[in-house]
This record gives C-alpha cells, sequence and structure tokens, in this order.
C-alpha cells in the first residue's frame, strides 16, 4: 500500500467540501475535513497533514488568525483560499507565511497544480536548508547555476547584474510560487529599504529585457499584478 | 509618487485638505497682492483715489471665483477694505473710520464677494449633481444588461442539472458529458460577469476615484495575456511594445481587466479572429493600447454606441447570441474614464476590429 499524502481543508459551505473531497479523494490523497477554526487547530496539531488548504471566510475566526498561529511553530505548507480579490488581502496572508493564494472560484487543475508545488517545496526546504543553494535550476531555454551564480539563456550568459542575479536566485528558489514586493526587497537590499517598489520594478524590466524574448508575453518571469512575481516552475 | 502608494488612506487625506489650506491661501495672498500691486503702482501716476477700491473690489471677486466656499472670499474683503483704507486713502497709513462712503465700500464688498462664491459653489454643485446623474446612468444601464446576462447562463446551469438528475437512467453517457461542460462553460460565463461588476465596486462611489500605482506596462500587458491564455489556449497573440520600460499610473487589476475584455470580445465577437494584436504605443503624456484582430469586425450601426453598455436590448436579435458584449465594454469604458482617458472602436481597413484606449501619464518617462 502506497502512502497518501494528507490533506486538511479548512472550509464550512457545504457543496465546497463537497468538491473538495471528490477531486481530492480521485486524485490518491488522503483528506481529512475541518468546518471551524477550532476544529481545524485541533485536526492541525493531532493529525499531522502534509498540506493545509485554508478557506479564509471561517464562521468562528478570522482564517488569518489560524495562519499565524501555525506559523509561529510549523512551516507546514498552507494553501489560502478566498473570496476575498483584493490584492492586499493576498499580499498580506502571503506575508504572513501562506505558501500560496487561491481566489474563487477556481479550477480543479489550478487546485490541484498548486497542491503539488506546495508539497514539493516543503520536501525541498526539508533536504536543503535555509540559505544554502546549489545546483542548477533549468526551465526550457533558462538556466540558473546557482554555483557560478550565473544564468543562462538559450545557452548564453544573459550577463546579469549582482542584484539581477540575487532576484532571479531567490525567485528561483521559490519556484512556482508567488513572492511580494516587500519580501522580494527584504531579501535583496535588506530590511532597512525604504518600501518603495519602483527600484525593484526597474531591476525586474530590465531581467525580462535580457531573458524573456518578448517581455510583454513573458515565459519565465510572471507578474502577479499588485502583489508580486513568480518564477515558472523548473522541468 | 511611488512613495505616497504606501501612506494610509487617512494621512493621505489630511495630506490633501492642507495641500488645498496652501493653495487657498496662496490664491488669496497672491491676488490680493498683484492688486495692491497695481494700486500702489498707479498712485506714482494718477492724482485721485478712485480706482483703488474697485481694484479691490475685482481682487475680491477673482479670489471668491477661484477658492473653495465663503471663507477666502470674505477675509479677502475684510483684508481689501482695511488695507485701502490704511494705505490708499488720505490720510496714507492711518485707519480713518470717518471716511465718507466708507462703509458703503466695505458692504459692496462683502456683497461682491458672497455672491460670488455662492454662485461658485452652486455651479460645482451642479457639476457635482451632473456627474452623479451619469453615474445614475451607467449603474442603470450595467444592472439591466448584467441581469439579463446573469439569467441566461443560470438558466442553462438550472436546465442543464436537472436535466442530467431526472434522467439518470435514460441519458446517453455523451449526452450527460455534454450537459455537464455546457453547466462549466456557463458557470465560467458567469465568472465572467462577477470579475467585471467586481471592477466596477473598485472604481469608488464618490466621484469614480480609484488608487493608482505606478505601473510598468508590459507587465500589466503580460499579466492579461497569461490570464486569457488560460481561457483560450488555440489563439495566437502577437504584442507590439516599445523598447523602453514604460512606468504609467494606473490601477494594474483594472487595466489588466480591460485588455482581458478587449481579447475576449476578440475571441467571442470577432468570430473569425484567429490573430490578436496588442499594440502599445506612447507619446508625450499618452499611453496609448490597442487591441487588432482580424475578424468580422464590428457592425457599423452598432460602433456609435457600442459602449453604453445596453446595446443588447436595442438590438432584438443580438439579444441571446451575442451576450456580454455590452457589459464588457461599458465596463471598460469606466474603467478608463476614471483614470481620465478615453476608448475608440473601429473597423480596421483590413478587415477586422480595433479597440483601443489611451490613459494619462507622465511627458518625460522612460528608465
Amino acid at each position: 500500500m502506497d502512502i497518501k499524502d494528507r490533506v486538511l481543508v479548512v472550509e464550512d459551505d457545504k457543496s465546497i467540501r463537497n468538491f473538495f473531497r471528490t477531486v481530492l479523494e480521485a486524485n490518491n490523497y488522503d483528506v481529512i475535513m475541518a468546518g471551524t477554526g477550532t476544529e481545524a487547530y485541533s485536526l492541525i496539531t493531532s493529525r499531522c497533514p502534509d498540506v493545509v488548504i485554508l478557506d479564509l471566510g471561517l464562521p468562528d475566526m478570522d482564517g488569518m488568525k489560524i495562519l499565524k498561529n501555525v506559523r509561529e511553530w510549523s512551516g507546514m505548507p498552507i494553501i489560502v483560499v478566498s473570496a476575498r480579490t483584493y490584492e492586499k488581502d493576498k499580499v498580506e496572508a502571503l506575508d504572513l507565511g501562506a505558501d500560496d493564494y487561491i481566489t474563487k472560484p477556481f479550477g480543479t487543475s489550478e487546485l490541484l497544480a498548486r497542491i503539488r508545488t506546495a508539497i514539493r517545496h516543503a520536501r525541498a526546504a526539508c533536504l536543503a536548508p535555509e540559505g544554502i543553494q546549489t545546483g542548477i535550476f533549468r526551465s526550457g531555454e533558462m538556466v540558473i547555476d546557482y554555483d557560478k551564480h550565473r544564468v543562462y539563456i538559450d545557452g548564453r550568459d544573459a550577463g546579469l547584474t549582482q542584484n539581477e542575479y540575487k532576484i532571479v536566485s531567490l525567485l528561483g528558489k521559490y519556484a512556482g510560487k508567488v513572492l511580494t514586493y516587500d519580501f522580494i526587497i527584504k531579501e535583496i537590499w535588506g530590511p532597512n529599504m525604504r518600501t518603495d517598489n519602483r527600484i525593484l520594478r526597474v531591476n525586474m524590466a530590465n531581467i525580462r529585457r535580457k531573458i524573456e524574448k518578448n517581455p510583454a508575453q513573458p515565459e519565465y518571469l510572471f507578474t502577479e499584478v499588485g502583489v508580486g512575481y513568480r518564477i515558472v516552475d523548473p522541468d | 509618487m511611488a512613495g505616497n502608494d504606501t501612506l494610509p488612506t487617512g494621512k493621505r487625506e489630511n495630506m490633501k485638505k492642507g495641500q488645498e489650506l496652501r493653495k487657498n491661501i496662496l490664491i488669496t495672498a497672491g491676488i490680493l497682492g498683484i492688486a495692491a500691486l497695481i494700486a500702489f503702482f498707479l498712485q506714482q501716476f494718477v492724482s485721485t483715489d478712485t480706482h483703488v477700491p474697485l481694484l479691490f473690489v475685482l481682487a475680491v471677486l477673482f479670489v471668491s471665483r477661484y477658492t473653495e466656499g465663503y471663507v477666502y472670499g470674505i477675509a479677502a474683503s475684510v483684508m481689501a477694505v482695511i488695507g485701502v483704507n490704511y494705505i490708499f486713502t488720505y490720510p496714507y497709513f492711518e485707519i480713518n473710520f470717518a471716511l465718507t462712503g466708507y462703509s458703503l465700500t466695505f458692504i459692496a464688498m462683502l456683497a461682491v464677494s458672497v455672491s460670488v462664491s455662492t454662485l461658485t459653489t452652486q455651479i460645482k454643485q451642479q457639476e457635482l449633481i451632473r456627474l452623479e446623474a451619469e453615474k445614475e446612468k451607467m449603474r442603470g444601464n450595467l444592472l439591466r444588461a448584467v441581469s439579463h446576462d446573469i439569467r441566461t447562463p443560470l438558466t442553462s446551469i438550472v436546465g442543464s442539472a436537472s436535466g442530467i438528475l431526472d434522467n439518470e437512467n435514460v441519458l446517453a453517457r455523451e449526452r450527460m458529458l455534454e450537459l455537464i461542460k455546457d453547466i462549466k462553460d456557463e458557470a465560467q460565463w458567469l465568472v465572467r460577469i462577477v470579475e467585471n461588476l467586481l471592477s466596477v465596486t473598485r472604481i469608488n462611489g464618490e466621484n469614480a476615484h480609484i488608487n493608482t500605482d505606478d505601473e510598468i506596462v508590459e507587465e500589466i500587458v503580460g499579466s492579461a495575456v497569461v490570464k486569457f491564455r488560460k481561457r483560450f489556449p488555440e489563439t495566437e497573440i502577437k504584442t507590439v511594445m516599445p523598447q523602453e520600460v514604460l512606468m504609467v499610473p494606473m490601477d494594474g487589476i483594472l487595466i489588466e481587466q480591460v485588455i482581458v475584455n478587449l481579447l475576449e470580445n476578440s475571441v467571442l465577437h470577432g468570430k473569425t479572429a484567429s490573430l490578436i494584436q496588442i499594440v502599445v504605443s506612447s507619446e508625450p503624456g499618452r499611453l496609448f493600447v490597442a487591441v487588432e484582430d482580424d475578424g468580422e469586425g464590428i457592425r457599423e450601426n452598432i460602433l456609435p454606441v457600442i459602449f453604453d453598455g445596453n446595446l443588447q436590448s436595442r438590438e432584438g436579435e443580438e439579444y441571446d447570441s451575442g451576450r456580454n458584449m455590452g457589459i464588457g465594454l461599458s465596463v471598460c469604458m469606466s474603467i478608463v474614464k476614471a483614470h481620465k482617458g478615453d476608448m475608440k472602436a473601429e473597423n480596421r481597413s483590413e478587415g477586422g476590429a480595433r479597440v483601443m484606449f489611451w490613459l494619462p501619464m507622465e511627458e518625460n518617462n522612460g528608465y
């Protein structure tokens, strides 16, 4: 018997629970359900799910509170689901430590892809301790060589500057995940940088000109408008 | 600019108020100063003083016209009266309330200031009422279009779902899958409509205010293309962009929605469209974005009303086939208008449609 990944779904709406259960079980996940925040919290501590899908609108508490609580002691992957459409909610959830954010309504393929990415990240983080990054990231024609601090496109050196390389390698480290502007700025320029994302935006525009064939139809570096940036999943 | 974006709204509001106060005071002081200068200048050449009060009445009139509310006009008239008395009437540099006609001058100035301020305020209020009425009309159009647009897919969803439930044993598998696919497609229609409605709610009530940030144009276009590709993977999109990095103040989510709407319209209403082109260009102070397709084009008779939002209700037979065209474009128009830009739709001479919009931006742009 193979070991299934266990998914905890925290959601109070009956038909959406139904949908989650059907889709996830059909895709070979072990599904547990929680309808309230308290229930969710006790299941997280007792059943140790591999990934949590957390709806922010719960009857007994704000989902953000659970997120904050869990992050105090665990780095388990949490995907936040919300009907809230304002980007600042997404930014808040991501900055509080959510691994990903998915907005209702979403399709099954999108949901499954997010779950896979989140689990893969958690596993990778276990294998490679924080901060050390070696080897090679490859996606299509783009290669990030972490040892040489170089990015190659079509086999040629893209000629990134120091900061540009730092940004790309940071995105590569969290491939598939959206990184907020603030997060990237803090990682690259340090915590004392004024929270003006203009400098980051201009840097990104320059990176795109060096990496993408057509900056307006990106293949590798994607913009999540109002939230941040994401690099493509590795091959 | 970008630094301001991080300020909380309350603080920003206060700042705006402070700025307004400063501006009004500056205007008042400036106009009175100019009047005093002219009076002083004339004094050197003309022996009588009769022009002085007239000059200041004129100054008070201008102050009342170009400042907000009554306060500045009244303050200006008080200052003008005292100033005229003190500096420009004999005995010079002495306050003398016993002058003949003095009270009359004062009352005249006050009257001018109050009535001009009232007029100015009234004009501003009328402008507000007109804007409000226009928005009401837009909202009404939108609601009409939406209620129809929502009812049709809902009918199909309810019908298909109960069809499957009621006839579970009779229906062939393919038939059933077809119905389920319909349900999914129609639900996706609804998602699109809701997205558009949400966009409208982002444009704040009062004076169609939006929160703008400096956005890099290629990021917005790129993100719109990615979203569109998810829904219509087969349609080819070409983008033509200027080489320089363009930073334009906008609500990125809304402009992205505009571009997605235009792209979807090209596919859904251009019918035969196989290639869609997004052409971005700029001239000093303006950013242009055009979405062009090689489809059927837009019928000449609907071109003039295409942004009105109630297209379908006017076009009998289009009512069912051409849904969502109206709401999509009228939402686009209100978004672009809220950015103080404008939109235009036309047929290309080589066939197909071109819908374009422009947004204001700073003159010196480029990094």
